[in-house]
């Protein structure tokens, strides 16, 4: 609850922090220590003190996963901010209120960890999504930028009536809004709702399934990623695809069962649509920032796994994939921001010129591919690992499925690695600074700690 | 200890060697560090028993960094140790752009390859499996020849597919296992059910065969060896193909006995199917790179037949041949590079006469050839004699086949001999000169080494005994 | 003829389907107005057929130019703004309603929602978005 109430504060704070000051270093401090209060008051949070107490009827429930997903985020975007905020602030004209709108979305977050009624699951994507839309547009005067927003807000406002109407058949059956309450588990006598129903919870998962980006609900994704300025495609590639996952565990940790085995038939043929379109597409891309976002469905749907077997080792695995996922396309998105060349051919000699970001770039790709020492090799063996643990040899062939497409990821993400390292050229690239370099450093020593020691990050886990 | 210095050694030295500007120091530096691993290993064979470490590394998951040297570990590390020295002396003369960071990868790859050998956890061992791959990869892609990158993906992809597919079958063992843990002792006390067993030990083998490489998994190996700079060619046909084989005789044959006695014949042919045609092809080449390339496809391929015959002679026979394969290909590989670093070129037809230029580098040659083909009195004869009779124990017919191979064998290495070294001197070896005194000296030793295990290979028989006795024991 | 009283009738005593049949009955009686109006208007007014009266613009001078002027941006900021702020006191007819029920701890929440919109107008008054001219 502190989350939710001092990210939405910090969010009004900024809005006048870029009224009394245009100076845009103090503007990324104010944010920087915002965020660090925010990180401060949810680990508090986690240990039980409490800045103010709120009594919330039960409508949201608290519990560590949900809290330690909160840190995760918020650590992810303190990541994200001290590397891009300069690009954050340039991004367009206002830069204090794309920090505001970055703190509201980390306030739709925090709802989404923590709902206990589809009132509030409705409410946190609201919150959420309309900010993205804003961010989207940021470049004003860019075509590009334009479409992209009105794309996504089009497509995004569509798929929340399809939520709403989801949670109107819902409650019309079961008449009551709190997921806990519709636990089978918990309702008198498990009273038989009939069809609509799972109806109903199906066009929830459909609006689910669009914000997380899965197919067949993706093609959104790729113009709207390209057509974003590129910090903010960083921000909603990560944090809000992550937070996408975590609403949609919540849910389906409560109503798995009443959807009963069709489900267990439909999210294989969704997780495997959604590896074979985002993997197969990507290869054919020749701009990095595309490739990227075809990469980031690629990776949806490795994280689907999470929602599909949904037992301790998938939550585990997927608080390490939101970590791993998120400092390494946090990190390529940040290098790419400085390329003045965004294609493959780009990045040619890069590793001549510039051998701290092409290390890292390879640090930061070699995780998104899963190579062990990295985190990203932990975050898909959790992944698998759930699958195997909980289905046996029954879901091998899905296992299999997926590590060849981990395979097929291989192909473009190395891509990259061969322009910076193989292949002659001359890269154009805007002026970076130290800070920017150690900070890069510090992120891939990041994903090689936890590549090597991933059980360091889960202990706060199990505090 | 040891064990854990195997590993410490090359992987530390290597990470400082990054940071040496110099390329002397860079060299010198490398050379040293590879002589200090050379030295632990000696100082592991020089202990009697079985070597091990083990120390907390992930016990939420039943994992932990347990390393253990046993007969055919320390055999192995042993091969590892000496080929780097042996490589960084022979091609010392060569130069690299950007050497340090050259020399850095090539003891990283050590360190990789080390871990494989050692690894007493699966999952420990899945980890280096691939990191013993990515400096390679480098190493190829930056200093490899015209066609590299394409050439180095599709090694890289090739094992990378393999070692996922092994990923997903080391997840399932692992929760076969009662207490949830990836040591070697629990994934050899499992009992999994014949059913269970033909389906898991294609994830394992496929990964292990397309390292070995085994037909028809072996299309990447030709052109990698090829392409890649030829001191990484020595490490990739010296000491990783044998991971592969390690990986069988460690991991799979032990694990899943039911699926080897029930698949071998299968595994068999394919290895003979391999061995025939590599050879048939080798004699066609007019690549020298390429034709020890091939060669190395047809031994391998023996070795392969071997484990699956699955008798002792035949595994004692595959555990001394993978050091002296490793030690004759090594010496092929140095020939080679002597002569394409002095002419430009490794084609036969722009080559001939050079005995009477380089008599030393011809008489050594010679040699190896020799112990190439498995003649009597070098060392490969003991391995290769070892191996055809545990096939022939196994399959006559199947030993028939095999044996064509010593034959073609003898074709198209003394083909080889007869048209680099003898003949006429063409005009790109008129002005050829002796090779380099290093290059020499390192190809004397090695030749000393088959020497003397050709005539006494009893220590080597009885350094891997324990090895074949247990992996014998678990079937 | 029991169902006049019910018209009568101000509040119901549940809510079931017989309470919305004056609703319904209202709704037939305002369509029904609606519907007789016109049919009536077209048939008993006076009716004069010339092609001039199918014409735009029957002033008696032709049409020229287009009838979409270009308009500043800032009236449909200013009518967003009004919407906006007019939305916010819709929410104050429940809270009247329940006034007495919500008690302090409503009164608060009313003020913290009043508070927010309050720094939202500071927030547009800052920003100069209520400057008309600039």
């Amino acid at each position: 609850m502190n989350a939710i109430i001092f990210s939405a504060l910090s969010g009004v704070a900024m809005m006048f922090t870029g009224i009394f000051t245009t100076n845009k270093s103090a503007i990324r401090n104010v944010a920087v220590i915002a965020l660090l209060g925010l990180i401060i008051v949810n680990l508090l949070h986690s240990y039980g003190i409490f800045v103010v107490r709120v009594n919330t009827h039960s409508m949201l429930q608290f519990e560590t996963f949900g809290l330690f997903f909160n840190t995760l985020v918020f650590a992810a975007t303190l990541l994200f901010v001290l590397l891009s905020g300069k690009d954050v602030t340039n991004a367009g004209t206002y830069g204090a209120e794309y920090f505001a709108l970055i703190f509201f979305v980390l306030c739709g977050v925090s709802i989404l960890t923590c709902y206990n009624s589809l009132l509030m699951l409705f409410i946190g994507i609201e919150i959420l999504s309309i900010p993205l839309y804003i961010l989207t547009g940021a470049d004003k005067r860019n075509l590009k930028s334009n479409e992209a927003s009105l794309k996504y807000f089009l497509m995004g406002s569509f798929s929340t009536g399809i939520l709403l109407m989801g949670i109107t058949l819902v409650y019309g059956i079961t008449g009551t809004f709190s997921i806990e309450a519709m636990r089978p588990a918990v309702s008198v006598g498990a009273p038989n709702y009939g069809i609509l129903e799972p109806v109903g919870l199906l066009f929830i998962f459909i609006a689910l399934l669009f914000k997380v980006s899965a197919a067949p609900f993706h093609f959104w994704t790729p113009d709207v990623y390209d057509g974003a300025p590129t910090v903010f495609t960083s921000f909603m590639a990560t944090i809000v695809k992550a937070a996408g996952f975590v609403s949609f565990i919540r849910l389906f940790d409560a109503r798995a069962i009443e959807m009963g085995i069709s489900w267990k038939i439909i999210l294989p043929v969704i997780i495997i649509a959604t590896l074979l379109i985002g993997n197969i597409t990507a290869v054919f891309q020749q701009s990095v920032k595309r490739m990227m976002a075809y990469s980031s469905i690629a990776q949806a749907g490795f994280m689907l796994f999470a929602v599909y077997v949904n037992n301790d080792m998938s939550k585990e695995g997927i608080l390490l994939y939101t970590a791993a996922y998120s400092i390494a396309t946090i990190g390529i998105f940040a290098i790419l921001t400085r390329m003045k060349d965004i294609t493959f051919d780009g990045f040619n000699g890069l590793a001549k010129k510039h051998p701290v970001l092409a290390a890292t770039n390879a640090v930061f790709l070699l995780s998104l591919a899963g190579i062990p020492l990295t985190a990203g090799f932990f975050a898909k063996y959790y992944m698998l690992a759930a699958v195997v643990k909980e289905n046996g040899a029954g879901a091998l062939w899905l296992v299999i499925v997926a590590v060849l497409f981990a395979a097929v990821s291989v192909y473009y993400y190395f891509r990259v690695i061969q322009a910076m390292y193989f292949k002659e050229g001359e890269p154009e690239i805007t002026e970076v600074s130290g800070g920017f370099k150690t900070a890069l450093v510090m992120l891939a020593v990041l994903i090689v700690l936890i590549g090597t020691f991933p059980s360091a990050l889960l202990n706060w886990f199990y505090f | 200890m040891i064990p854990l210095l195997l590993i410490l050694i090359p992987l530390l030295g290597g990470l400082i060697n990054f940071f040496l500007k110099e390329e002397k120091t860079a060299k010198g530096w490398a050379l040293l560090i590879s002589l200090a691993t050379l030295a632990a290993s000696l100082a592991g064979i020089a202990q009697s028993g079985t070597l091990s470490f083990d120390a907390a590394w992930l016990p939420t998951l039943g994992s932990s960094f347990a390393l253990s040297a046993d007969g055919m570990a320390k055999m192995l590390t042993l091969l590892t140790a000496v080929s780097f020295p042996v490589i960084f002396i022979a091609t010392n003369k060569n130069n690299y752009k950007n050497t340090s960071a050259f020399y850095a990868l090539m003891l990283l790859s050590q360190a990789g390859l080390m871990g494989v050998f050692l690894s007493a956890d699966c999952l420990l061992f899945y980890f280096f499996w691939e990191l013993a791959l990515i400096p390679v990869y480098f190493l190829c892609s930056i200093w490899g020849g015209e066609r590299r990158i394409a050439v180095t993906f599709k090694f890289f992809i090739y094992t990378f597919i393999g070692s996922l597919l092994m990923l997903g079958g080391i997840l399932y063992l692992y929760f076969l296992t009662p207490d949830h843990s990836f040591a070697l002792k629990s994934f050899y006390h499992l009992h999994i059910s014949a059913k269970e067993q033909n389906f898991v030990f294609w994830l394992f083998f496929i990964a292990f065969a397309i390292k070995m490489p085994v037909f028809p998994f072996h299309t990447w190996q030709p052109d990698a060896y090829e392409q890649s700079p030829t001191a990484v060619t020595m490490v990739l046909s010296a000491v990783m193909v044998k991971m592969g084989i390690y990986a069988v005789v460690r991991w799979l044959i032990p694990i899943f006995p039911e699926a080897t006695a029930h698949f071998d014949n299968l595994v068999m042919v394919l290895a003979i199917i391999g061995m025939i045609y590599a050879s048939l092809i080798a004699i066609r080449q007019d690549d020298l790179k390429r034709l020890i390339a091939y060669s190395s496809i047809a031994h391998i391929g023996l070795m392969c037949a071997a484990i699956f015959a699955q008798n002792k002679v035949g595994l004692e026979g595959v555990m001394i041949q993978m050091f002296n394969h490793g030690v004759n290909v090594l010496g092929l590989w140095i020939v080679a590079d002597a002569i394409e670093q002095q002419l430009g070129t490794r084609k036969f037809s722009e080559l001939g006469g050079l005995a009477q230029k380089a008599p030393g580098l011809a008489i050594l040659l010679v040699i190896l050839a020799f112990a190439n083909i498995a003649l009597p009195l070098t060392n490969a004869f003991v391995g290769e004699f070892l191996m055809f009779n545990a096939v022939f124990q196994h399959n006559i017919w199947m030993a028939v086949f095999a044996g064509t191979s010593i034959i073609l064998a003898a074709v198209y290495t003394l083909n080889m001999v007869q048209k680099v070294f003898y003949g006429n001197t063409v005009p790109s070896t008129e002005h050829a000169i002796e090779a380099g005194s290093n290059t020499r000296a390192m190809l004397i030793v090695l030749v000393i080494v088959i020497i003397v295990l050709g005539v006494y290979p009893k220590p080597m028989i009885d350094l891997t005994n324990d090895t074949v006795s247990t992996i014998l024991a678990a079937r | 003829m029991n169902w006049i009283p019910q018209l009568l009738e101000i509040a119901p005593a549940a809510n079931t389907a017989d309470n919305y049949l004056p609703i319904a009955i209202q709704l037939i009686f305002a369509a029904g107005f609606v519907a007789f109006m016109i049919a009536f208007s077209a048939w008993a007014g006076p009716k004069r057929k010339t092609s001039d009266k199918l014409e735009n613009f029957t002033s008696g001078i032709a049409s020229h130019g287009d009838a979409r002027q270009p308009m500043a941006i800032k009236y449909f900021l200013v009518a967003i703004l009004f919407v906006l702020f007019d939305v916010e006191v819709i929410f104050f007819y429940p809270y009247a309603i329940n006034f007495k029920e919500l008690g302090w701890e409503g009164f608060f929440a009313v003020l913290m929602f009043v508070a927010f919109f309050l720094i939202g107008f500071i927030y547009i008054i800052k920003k100069g978005a209520l400057n008309w001219e600039d």
